[in-house]
């Protein structure tokens, strides 16, 4: 029953995962931007939370979470990646200016809020006996539901509206989206918008199950960059599914190794990738 | 008097400190099919980038139907009625033709209610896209691939349609089936069409008049008739 309780736990935890590594996936899938600061989205919208359910509004608190994320992504694409685009900087200056705004917002974050774990005390989060010695909390089918409705809307998104089309175009070929008298900066900017805003309700559900700290985001990074590896760069299913697994693997890991070291299953996991499937789940392998 | 649908005046254009265009002028009338021609690198390509404003000029200014585009971007002169084809595929190997076709209609701000006529004007000029329309782009021939780019351009309904190349990767029969019917636009709708093309002998044959351009000048104005073989080999 040890491994039903923690596979269900791992799927809970997957769920909040893929939502956003779907996020960071979409972000860099569509326009090539190694967005190292999703991690600090997904803390600012978690911390946002917390402030308005500290304040008794849990529900502005959802809205201005997502708000924060969006903003906060956005401002990422506008003041920081397309100046440094225009002047034809290279992905290592990207990702360093990407870490070091993420360094920053880690820093206020501990400052404004205090350092140490966070977390809504909700009785969604309480455990029920669901079999014999398995328990399980509302939250997990909430986390599961938002997981699934977000990433079918998502899909739909992507395939049934000319600005999804779009997006997936953008991810193709920037320059030709512009002969057809398309503008790919504000395409790139919905794409961080909506990037964004997927990390919110995953940075939400964590605030009410396993807590926050102000280290949240690196985390979170790490695990949506090993996803989006191990799910194939572009795909955002992979990214999703690869999320999901990584979750899985975390929590099944704790039946065979502590807790400090369930991190590195996932590391483990996106290294077997990179030696046997390079090109991940579902990425199309590279010849020369 | 023929109206003039573009109007270049003095444009010079370059890549990093290298001047690619040197004070090129060029006039394309309205109905009018003006083909151009030269040397690969000669400049054409970024005449017509800079056209679509896809390049800002260093120099220069461009009238469209004798107004000067207060912002010139592709968006503002797809509005005005100018419509590109980029050099090499210009499509998304990735999204099906249906998907493309969506885009375009997008990004002309057709309503809904109006894309149903315009694709089935596409499709009468090109019908064979009926054929592969729910297709990956990037499932198809060339061929296929240069129809659905022009097909594209055309769901605009454009007054205007700069063409790079089209011919690239095309057999001549097949860049005889694609270029006649648009060329058939000119007398249907008054399109005017720059042509840049390197397959000479089939341009020359649907063209008004030619341009021959050598490091980023033009040096021969004239019509197609005025260009033999001679005369071309001199010039090259």
């Amino acid at each position: 029953m040890l491994f039903l309780q923690l596979l269900l736990q791992g799927l809970q935890t997957g769920a909040l995962y893929a939502l956003t590594a779907a996020g960071f996936a979409l972000i860099f899938g569509a326009t090539r931007i190694f967005h190292f600061a999703h991690g600090a989205t997904f803390a600012i919208a978690g911390y946002v939370f917390l402030y308005f359910w500290n304040a008794g509004q849990p529900w502005p608190g959802a809205l201005a979470a997502i708000a924060a994320a969006v903003v906060f992504g956005l401002g990422m694409e506008r003041f920081v990646y397309r100046p440094i685009q225009r002047h034809e900087g290279s992905f290592f200056t990207v990702f360093v200016a990407a870490f070091g705004v993420a360094v920053v917002v880690q820093n206020l974050i501990g400052m404004i809020a205090g350092r140490g774990f966070a977390s809504v005390d909700t009785p969604l989060s309480m455990a029920n006996e669901v079999l014999p010695d398995v328990f399980l909390a509302p939250i997990f089918w909430i986390a599961i539901a938002v997981a699934i409705v977000l990433f079918v809307a998502l899909s739909a998104f992507l395939t049934r509206t000319h600005a999804g089309v779009g997006l997936r175009a953008l991810a193709q070929n920037p320059d030709l989206l512009r002969a057809y008298g398309l503008s790919s900066n504000r395409l790139s900017m919905l794409a961080f918008a909506l990037g964004s805003a997927m990390a919110a309700p995953a940075a939400i559900l964590t605030a009410m199950t396993t807590g926050l700290n102000e280290a949240v985001g690196h985390h979170v990074m790490l695990i949506s960059m090993a996803a989006t590896i191990v799910g194939g760069v572009g795909s955002l299913r992979g990214a999703a599914l690869a999320g999901l697994m990584l979750g899985v693997a975390e929590s099944v890991a704790l039946q065979f190794v502590d807790t400090q070291w369930a991190e590195g299953v996932s590391f483990l996991v996106l290294f077997a990738f990179i030696i046997f499937r390079p090109s991940g789940i579902f990425g199309v392998a590279q010849t020369r | 008097m023929t109206p003039i649908a573009i109007e270049a005046l003095g444009l010079s254009a370059g890549y990093g400190g290298r001047e690619v265009l040197q004070d090129v002028s060029l006039t394309l009338r309205a109905g009018e099919i003006l083909c151009m021609i030269g040397h690969n690198g000669a400049g054409k390509s970024t005449l017509l980038r800079v056209l679509f404003g896809l390049h800002r000029p260093s120099a220069g200014n461009v009238r469209i139907f004798g107004d000067t585009l207060p912002g010139f971007t592709p968006a503002a002169l797809g509005a005005a009625g100018v419509a590109l084809v980029p050099e090499g595929r210009g499509v998304f190997p990735d999204l099906t033709v249906e998907e493309i076709f969506g885009l375009a209609l997008w990004s002309a701000g057709v309503p809904k209610s109006g894309q149903r006529e315009r694709i089935d004007e596409v499709l009468e000029v090109l019908p064979r896209i009926k054929e592969f329309r729910t297709r990956r782009a990037g499932t198809l021939s060339g061929g296929q691939q240069q129809m659905v780019s022009i097909g594209r351009a055309l769901l605009t309904r454009p007054k205007v349609l700069l063409l790079d190349e089209p011919s690239i990767g095309l057999a001549p029969k097949l860049f005889q089936d694609l270029i006649r019917p648009i060329a058939a636009l000119r007398e249907s709708r008054g399109m005017s069409i720059l042509l840049v093309e390197q397959n000479v002998r089939e341009a020359f044959a649907v063209s008004d008049r030619v341009l021959v351009m050598r490091s980023g000048k033009f040096i021969f104005e004239g019509a197609p008739a005025e260009l033999d073989h001679a005369r071309l080999m001199e010039l090259f």
